[in-house]
C-alpha cells in the first residue's frame, strides 16, 4: 500500500516544485544527475568484476581489520557503499566470504562512505566542479564505445564521476539562487524535537534517493548555500545514515539467510551509532570543533565541519561495534536461524548469486554437486542399495548381493522433486547466465558444469528404466538372471564408490584423470557383458526373454555409468591455466579408451 | 598409439599457445600432475596387496595398468616440455 502511494506522492511533490520554483528544478535536476552517475559508476564497476574485484575480495577478507580495510577503500573507490553492500551480500550468498568478514566490510564501508563528504565538501564547493565535470563526460562516451569490455568499464566509471560532479554543480547553482527568494531557515528547529525531526528527515530522503551519499552531497550543499542550520546539518546525516541501511534490506530480500544476517548487522551498526550519537551530539559536536580547529578548518567552514562529523560519526560506530563483535556474530546467528536445506530446491542460485560471475560460476558449481548428491543417492536407492553400505564395503560385489530387500520408493516421484526441479533451475541459471555479459571463459566453465548436471540426470533416468527388473531379479535368487542383474549393480556400485572417493580426497593431490582407469573399466566390462550373455544364450542358460529385458538394461546400466563418469570427471577437471591444458593432453580420448578396454580383456 | 595422439594433443596445445589462447605450461605443472598420478597409483598399490578374491587382483591389476600407461605420457609430457623451454 505505502509502496503504490510513494510514486505518485513522489512525482506530485516534484511537480508542484517545479511549477512553484525555478530553482527547485535545478536542485531536483541535480540529485537525478548525481544519482544518475552513481548508476554510472556501479555499472562501470561492474565490468570490472569477473576476476580482479572478486579475487582481491577473496584475499583480503581473512580477518575482521582486513576486511573493514577492504570496506574502506573499496567504498572510497567505489564511492558506493551500496555497491559495496550488494557485493558483499552477493559472496557472503555464495559463501565466498564469511559472515564475520561481510559484517567487516559494511562496517568499513559505513567509514569509506565519508570520503564522499570530504570530496564534496572540501573539492566540490571550493573549486568550479562542472568545468571537470565536462571533458570528463566527452572523454568517457569516447571510451564507452570502445570494444574492450575494461574501456567501457573506464568509460563508465568516468561518466559516472562526470555526472557526479555535474549534479553537485547544479544542487549548488540551485541552493546559492534559492537562497535569494526562500529561507529554508525558516524551518529550523533547536533542541531534541530538532534533532529526532531532522534525523527524521534523512532517513527518508536517503531512502527515497536510495543513496546516503547523495543525501549527504544534498545537506552539504543546503548548508553551504546557508540553507539548513549546522545542527539540523548534522542531524541529518545521521538520518541518512539509518536510511541507507534500507538499501542493504532490500538486497537482502532476494539472498539466502546469510545476507539477511548481514542487512541485519547493517541496520544494528546504523541504529546503535545514531542512537550513541543523539545521546553523546554536544560531546561529538566538541570533538568535531577540537578536530576542525586542530587541522586549520575554519570556525565558519560548516561543510568541512560536517564532514569531519561525518568521519568521527561512524569512526566511533564501528569503534563501539568491533568489540562487540562476538556477541553481534551471535545475536545475528540466533535471530536469522540457518533454514533446515529443503534438498528438493535450489540451495545456491539465489537472485544474490546473479550479480557478479565469481559468484555465479560458484553457485553454479555448489548447485550441480547438490543435484549430483541427490542422483547419487537416487540412483543407489533406485538399486536397493545404501550409500553407507557400499562406501564402508571391503567386498563390493558381496555387498550388494546381500542387498535383496526391495526399497520403498516412487523413484519417479522422488525424480521429479529432487532431480528435476533442481535441474531446471540451472538451466534456467546457465542460460540466464549465456545472456548476461560475462567474461567468455567464465560462461564456458558454467556451461561445462551445465553439461555435468545433464550427464547426471540422464544416469538417473537410465537408472529409472532398469529399477523395475533390477528389483524383480535381485530381491529372491533367480539363477543367472539373479547374477547377472547384480553384476550391473555392482559395476554401477563401484563407479559411485570412486565418485565418492575422488570427493573425499584431498583437492591438493585429486585428479579428474583418476576416472579414465573407470572409463576404461566400463568399456571392458560393456565388451565382457554382450560376449557372456551370447554364451548364456547359446548354452540355453537363461530365457530369450530374460536375456533381452537383461540386454536393455545393461544398456542403460553402461550409459548410466558413462554418464556419471563423465559428469565427475568434467565436475573435477581442472577450469584453468596450465594444470587444465596438462590435464587436457593427458586425458584418454574415446580410441585411447577404446584400444586399452580392447587390449586388456 | 596412445604416444602418437599425445603427440597430436601436443601439437594442437602448441599451436593455440602461439595463437596466446593456452596457457604456457612449465615443467612444475607437469609434475603437479604426476604427483596426483602417483597418490592414486600408491593408492592402488596398497589396495592390490590387500586384496584377496583372485577378481578383485585382476580388476585391481588392469586398473594399475591404465594409470602406470598415463604416467608415462605424462613424463613423456614432462621431457617435451622440458626440450621446449632450453
Amino acid at each position: 500500500m505505502l509502496k503504490r502511494l510513494l510514486l505518485p506522492v513522489i512525482l506530485t511533490m516534484l511537480i508542484l516544485g517545479f511549477v512553484n520554483s525555478q530553482d527547485f528544478q535545478e536542485i531536483a535536476a541535480g540529485v537525478a544527475i548525481f544519482l544518475f552517475g552513481m548508476l554510472m559508476l556501479e555499472d562501470g564497476f561492474k565490468l570490472f568484476s569477473g576476476g580482479l574485484l572478486e579475487r582481491v575480495l577473496e584475499r583480503t577478507t581473512d580477518s575482521l581489520a582486513k576486511s573493514i580495510g577492504f570496506g574502506i577503500v573499496s567504498t572510497t573507490i567505489m564511492q558506493s557503499s551500496s555497491l559495496v553492500s550488494v557485493i558483499t551480500i552477493s559472496f557472503l550468498s555464495a559463501s565466498l566470504i564469511t559472515l564475520v568478514a561481510g559484517v567487516g566490510i559494511i562496517f568499513g564501508a559505513n567509514i569509506g562512505t565519508t570520503t564522499g563528504a570530504w570530496l564534496v565538501a572540501g573539492f566540490g564547493l571550493k573549486v568550479k566542479i562542472s568545468a571537470y565535470a565536462l571533458p570528463m563526460l566527452a572523454v568517457s562516451i569516447v571510451l564507452v564505445f570502445q570494444r574492450s569490455k575494461y574501456m567501457r568499464g573506464a568509460g563508465f566509471v568516468l561518466a559516472g564521476l562526470g555526472f557526479l560532479f555535474l549534479g553537485i554543480h547544479h544542487m549548488k547553482e540551485g541552493f546559492e539562487a534559492f537562497k535569494d527568494q526562500f529561507d529554508l531557515t525558516r524551518f529550523a528547529m533547536t533542541g531534541v524535537l530538532g534533532l529526532l525531526v531532522y534525523t527524521f528527515i534523512g532517513a527518508a530522503a536517503t531512502v527515497v534517493m536510495q543513496s546516503s551519499h547523495a543525501t549527504m552531497v544534498l545537506i552539504i550543499t543546503a548548508l553551504a548555500a546557508g540553507q539548513v542550520s549546522y545542527e539540523n546539518a548534522i542531524a541529518l546525516a545521521i538520518g541518512a545514515n539509518i536510511g541507507t541501511t534500507v538499501t542493504a534490506i532490500i538486497g537482502a530480500l532476494t539472498s539466502n539467510f546469510q545476507g539477511k544476517r548481514l542487512a541485519l548487522a547493517h541496520l544494528i551498526f546504523n541504529v546503535v551509532t545514531a542512537g550513541v550519537a543523539l545521546i553523546f551530539i554536544n560531546q561529538i559536536v566538541w570533538a568535531v570543533d577540537w578536530v576542525s580547529a586542530t587541522v586549520g578548518i575554519g570556525d565558519d567552514d560548516y561543510a568541512l565541519k560536517l564532514a569531519v562529523f561525518h568521519t568521527i560519526f561512524n569512526v566511533l560506530g564501528v569503534a563501539i561495534m568491533v568489540p562487540l563483535m562476538g556477541r553481534l556474530i551471535g545475536f545475528l546467528e540466533r535471530t536469522i536461524a540457518e533454514p533446515e536445506p529443503d534438498v528438493s530446491k535450489p540451495l545456491y542460485l539465489s537472485q544474490a548469486a546473479d550479480e557478479f560471475p565469481a559468484t555465479m560460476e560458484l553457485a553454479m558449481r555448489k548447485e550441480v554437486k547438490h543435484l549430483q548428491d541427490n542422483a547419487i543417492e537416487l540412483i543407489a536407492h533406485g538399486l536397493n542399495l545404501h550409500r553407507h553400505e557400499i562406501y564402508a564395503s571391503d567386498d563390493i560385489a558381496a555387498t550388494v548381493a546381500a542387498s535383496t530387500e526391495p526399497l520403498e520408493l516412487d523413484i519417479d516421484e522422488v525424480y521429479e522433486a529432487r532431480v528435476k526441479t533442481l535441474y531446471s533451475a540451472i538451466v534456467e541459471f546457465a542460460t540466464r547466465a549465456g545472456t548476461r555479459n560475462l567474461p567468455k571463459e567464465v560462461v564456458e566453465r558454467i556451461y561445462s558444469l551445465w553439461d555435468s548436471a545433464n550427464r547426471t540426470v540422464r544416469a538417473v533416468k537410465a537408472v529409472k528404466h532398469m529399477r523395475r527388473n533390477a528389483t524383480v531379479y535381485t530381491s529372491r535368487p533367480q539363477g543367472e538372471a539373479t547374477d547377472l542383474y547384480n553384476g550391473l549393480r555392482t559395476e554401477i556400485a563401484r563407479i559411485l564408490v570412486e565418485i565418492h572417493d575422488l570427493d573425499e580426497s584431498d583437492t591438493e593431490i585429486r585428479s579428474s584423470l583418476w576416472l579414465d582407469e573407470e572409463r576404461v573399466q566400463i568399456e571392458r566390462d560393456r565388451r565382457n557383458t554382450t560376449r557372456m550373455i551370447e554364451r548364456l544364450i547359446r548354452d540355453q542358460a537363461i530365457g530369450a526373454t530374460t536375456a533381452t529385458s537383461f540386454l536393455n538394461d545393461s544398456g542403460y546400466a553402461y550409459e548410466a555409468m558413462s554418464d556419471l563418469i563423465e559428469a565427475a570427471r568434467v565436475y573435477y577437471i581442472e577450469t584453468e591455466g596450465a594444470m587444465a591444458e596438462v590435464e587436457r593432453i593427458l586425458t584418454l580420448g574415446e580410441d585411447d579408451v577404446e584400444e586399452m578396454s580392447a587390449g586388456a580383456q | 598409439m596412445a604416444l602418437k595422439r599425445t603427440i597430436a594433443k601436443l601439437n594442437d596445445y602448441q599451436d593455440r599457445l602461439k595463437d596466446k589462447k593456452a596457457k604456457q605450461i612449465k615443467v612444475k605443472h607437469v609434475d603437479k600432475i604426476i604427483s596426483k598420478l602417483e597418490a592414486k597409483k600408491a593408492d592402488l598399490d596398497k589396495e592390490f596387496h590387500e586384496a584377496t578374491k583372485p577378481s578383485r587382483k585382476e580388476r585391481l591389476k588392469r586398473k594399475r595398468k591404465v594409470l602406470r600407461d598415463q604416467i608415462e605420457q605424462a613424463e613423456f609430457l614432462r621431457k617435451e616440455i622440458l626440450k621446449s623451454q632450453k
